[in-house]
């Protein structure tokens, strides 16, 4: 079954790259538990989900978002 | 041929800001190159622990060098204790790319729309 195309956020506000420094826009993709939002949920489109993970990753590493949320040590 | 740079560090929030402004232009004379902008984000809450420390200072800095330069420049990184992280990124398509054109956006669509057929 064909699932109703959304619409890219960051086609629509014509982001060109994404910023890894940029954590409140990330934290938007990010699932409660930390993990990465798949596009199929958040509808980002292939070039900008590519560029996403990157950024989510590299963002991770500077500790701007965390690896997981949630959890007590 | 010279590149452009951006490079994010944390320093440890315990250094006062004269020290981490002495280590930033000591690590950057090795770069060769005279302009280093630099953007101080000042004190910042980790997103998670490092060792023991919650907190970090963060600063940003834009320079364009030769590729040859950077492992010294490296090295120097890695043997300052003051230096929680740093994280050296390319940055030249970034620098004064204009918004995305409807063309290209639209260009995007349609071949997402060709191969867009996983299961959901």
């Amino acid at each position: 079954m064909r699932r109703p195309q959304k619409s890219c956020p960051f086609c629509e506000t014509r982001v060109r790259f994404i910023d890894y420094k940029d954590d409140r826009t990330l934290g938007r993709f990010l699932t409660d538990t930390g993990k990465i939002l798949p596009s199929r949920l958040s509808g980002v489109c292939a070039r900008h989900q590519r560029q996403l993970s990157t950024a989510i990753k590299r963002a991770r590493y500077l500790a701007l978002v965390p690896y997981i949320r949630g959890h007590q040590a | 041929m010279p590149r452009t740079y951006e490079v994010v560090y944390i320093f440890d929030a315990a250094l006062e800001d004269a020290a981490i402004t002495d280590t930033l232009t000591r690590v950057h004379t090795l770069l060769g190159t005279g302009d280093v902008a630099v953007e101080h984000w000042g004190k910042r809450q980790l997103a998670y622990p490092i060792g023991r420390r919650e907190t970090g200072h963060y600063a940003i800095a834009h320079f364009e060098a030769e590729a040859t330069t950077l492992p010294e420049y490296e090295r120097a990184l890695k043997l300052d204790e003051g230096v929680v992280r740093y994280l050296i990124t390319l940055h030249e398509h970034e620098v004064g790319a204009p918004p995305m054109t409807e063309e290209e956006i639209a260009a995007g669509r349609g071949r997402a729309s060709d191969d867009d057929d996983d299961e959901d």
